[in-house]
């Protein structure tokens, strides 16, 4: 797994803290008299919310590209770990919100013909990884025609 | 492929009486009735108002009706459509799957039929031709199985002959119906009378609140054993009668690349189920139907024309000596035998009863906020100990010729037969539980499955669902291919 560590973690960070300033304003808003206890309470959830889980989060997600499929491995507490075959891939996208495009990350998305697993999102890679991978995929899609 | 297929037919312009009388109850009734119920319109000018809407809904589906123009073309249908944005859509019949025929129960009481155009896209209606004469409806499926037959394309050429698969008679359909109880009904019928509680000549709440007073020292066991019987007798009736609807001179045919199936009382629909497109098969059967030998088939197709789940009926309800046939007929599957299957891991038992503390625990509360009574229900405990100790037995796996079957269920048992090249990625997940007592659960995703309907192994071994979700993914990805392709 190459490392784009601290893209990735900026990124869950401020998505994280987004969630943490909308927790604020809510809370601070419904429960005027205990205002300093709630947010006691509630402390050690944010504070795993915004400096445990990302990085958690981060080393729990990982791929690895073989020859004719692509891992996914991600999850903290329920760990889930897709292979998917890449003749079974129907098209690929690299796509890069507002916020990806900040840190310069993009994600690699691939969709496959499944219900489940329809879209298989491999998030947090560099513009040059994605594009390569995906040169691969479809280099290896082109090659098997049926 | 030219463009310039002259769309010179029409649907039929029974059509728009048809349409048109389907369409009365929700705007010619409803709307003025809507109207009425607002402002105070007498019941004369309502009538107006109807017979306004009724002008103006026929002219509408008149208009439809000569914009609507289809033509059939050398290699192709073409079907023009819409009154002020025109619409030319062209269907190379290569790309035609089948042309199903439906007929709903007024269409058929003028002899016309629906023409679906089946195409390998998911829009439903996308060649929908309603409706033109049954004799045309067969014209065009002729026309397009014949210019399969002519030009081999990618498609299974023209069938020979229908060779009948599986069929139903009436005493078929009752029993099966016997064993659709439905309580769906009796909850539409709650949820009716709650909708339209103010236009009831009585106050619903009020009613049930006397019926309380009144014969609340009158709940006997008697009167709530009657009571029970009554709604099973109601549920079982209903049960039969939607299953007659649906599976009345029910015949599933097989011919060539493609199964045909008919059936249904009031809408006589056909279907066609294209063996290319066919992604896995799905063997039902129940408790009691097991003990009595029966079982029911359906098939997981890609696109378009699924009933539910993207499941289709083959068999809704047979021997296992007449599915055996139709899965074989079905790209040479076959049933697992229990037997020969491996159990999930022992453990299984123990994960499912990890959810005990958390049911007793609300239990507790709920008697200690509500009613003590609730506690009663601590008495079914040893029951689902023993469901959770069964429930394992009949949840079992194999893969062999690159077929993988998974059976699960203990009140409704159902065996996926899924061919593994169908398989469109593998996902083995671990809960924080599953990782504490070495199990994982594998999904297996295929084309066409509906989110409650995946293939799911749970509670492997980790090894063996390593391995088994490897060997799967080796297949699919066409790793292992070479030895029979």
């Amino acid at each position: 797994m190459r490392t784009h560590a601290l893209l990735a973690a900026l990124l869950l960070i401020l998505a994280a803290s987004t969630a943490q300033a909308i927790l604020l304003r809510t809370f601070g808003d419904q429960l005027a008299v205990p205002r300093g206890l709630v947010m006691l309470a509630l402390l050690p959830l944010l504070f795993y919310l915004v400096f445990i889980s990302p990085g958690r989060r981060y080393r729990a997600w990982g791929y690895n590209m073989a020859d004719s499929e692509l891992q996914l491995r991600r999850g903290v507490w329920t760990q889930v770990h897709t292979t998917v075959p890449l003749d079974r891939v129907q098209h690929i996208d690299i796509s890069q919100g507002p916020l990806e495009r900040m840190f310069e990350v993009c994600r690699l998305v691939l969709h496959t013909a499944g219900t489940m697993h329809s879209l298989v999102v491999l998030p947090g890679l560099d513009r040059n990884t994605a594009e390569r991978m995906r040169d691969e995929i479809r280099a290896r899609i082109g090659r098997e025609p049926e | 492929v030219n463009g310039d297929t002259a769309a010179d037919r029409r649907i039929h312009p029974a059509t728009i009486a048809l349409r048109f009388v389907k369409e009365v109850p929700s705007t010619v009734l409803a709307l003025p009735a809507g109207l009425a119920f607002i402002s105070d319109l007498g019941i004369g000018r309502a009538l107006l108002v109807a017979a306004v809407m009724a002008i103006v809904m026929l002219t509408l589906n008149w208009l439809a009706w000569s914009r609507f123009r289809y033509g059939v073309g050398e290699r192709e249908i073409v079907i023009e459509s819409g009154v002020l944005s025109r619409t030319r859509r062209s269907i190379p019949f290569d790309r035609i799957q089948d042309v199903d025929i439906e007929q709903p129960l007024l269409a058929r009481l003028v002899g016309l039929a629906k023409v679906r155009i089946e195409t390998g896209g998911a829009g439903r209606d996308e060649g929908l031709l309603d409706s033109v004469t049954l004799a045309e409806a067969n014209r065009l499926r002729a026309v397009v199985r014949a210019s399969h037959g002519a030009a081999p394309s990618a498609l299974a050429p023209a069938p020979a002959a229908a060779r009948p698969l599986f069929e139903m008679d009436l005493q078929r359909v009752l029993l099966f119906g016997l064993f659709n109880f439905s309580l769906a009904f009796i909850a539409g019928i709650f949820a009716a009378l709650q909708t339209f509680d103010d236009w009831l000549p009585f106050d619903l709440y009020d009613w049930l609140a006397a019926f309380d007073r009144s014969y609340a020292d009158r709940f006997t066991p008697a009167a709530v054993l009657a009571l029970l019987l009554l709604a099973a007798l109601l549920g079982l009736a209903a049960g039969m009668l939607r299953t007659l609807s649906r599976d009345y001179g029910f015949r599933l045919t097989a011919e060539g690349g493609r199964f045909r199936r008919e059936r249904g009382l009031f809408t006589r629909s056909e279907v066609v189920i294209s063996k290319k497109r066919l992604q896995l098969a799905l063997v039902e059967t129940g408790l009691v139907r097991r003990r009595l030998g029966w079982f029911g088939l359906s098939f997981q197709t890609l696109g378009s024309g699924a009933d539910a789940g993207g499941l289709q009926s083959a068999a809704p309800f047979g021997r296992k000596a007449e599915v055996a046939p139709i899965l074989e007929e079905a790209n040479g599957l076959r049933m697992a035998e229990a037997g020969e299957m491996i159990p999930v891991s022992s453990r299984h038992v123990l994960r499912i009863l990890a959810a005990l503390p958390v049911l007793l625990l609300t239990l507790v509360v709920a008697a200690a906020l509500w009613k003590p009574w609730v506690l009663l229900i601590l008495l079914a405990l040893p029951l689902f100990v023993a469901f959770a100790a069964r429930a394992r037995r009949f949840h079992r796996y194999r893969l062999e010729d690159r077929i993988l079957f998974v059976a699960r269920g203990l009140w409704r048992q159902r065996l996926w037969i899924v061919p593994i090249a169908n398989v469109q990625a593998v996902s083995l997940s671990r809960s924080p539980l599953q990782r504490c007592l070495g199990l994982a659960t594998l999904a297996f995703d295929t084309a066409g499955a509906s989110l409650l309907n995946t293939v799911r192994i749970v509670d492997l071994r980790i090894g063996p669902a390593r391995e088994l979700a490897d060997e799967v993914a080796a297949y699919s990805s066409g790793r292992k291919s070479g030895t029979d392709r």
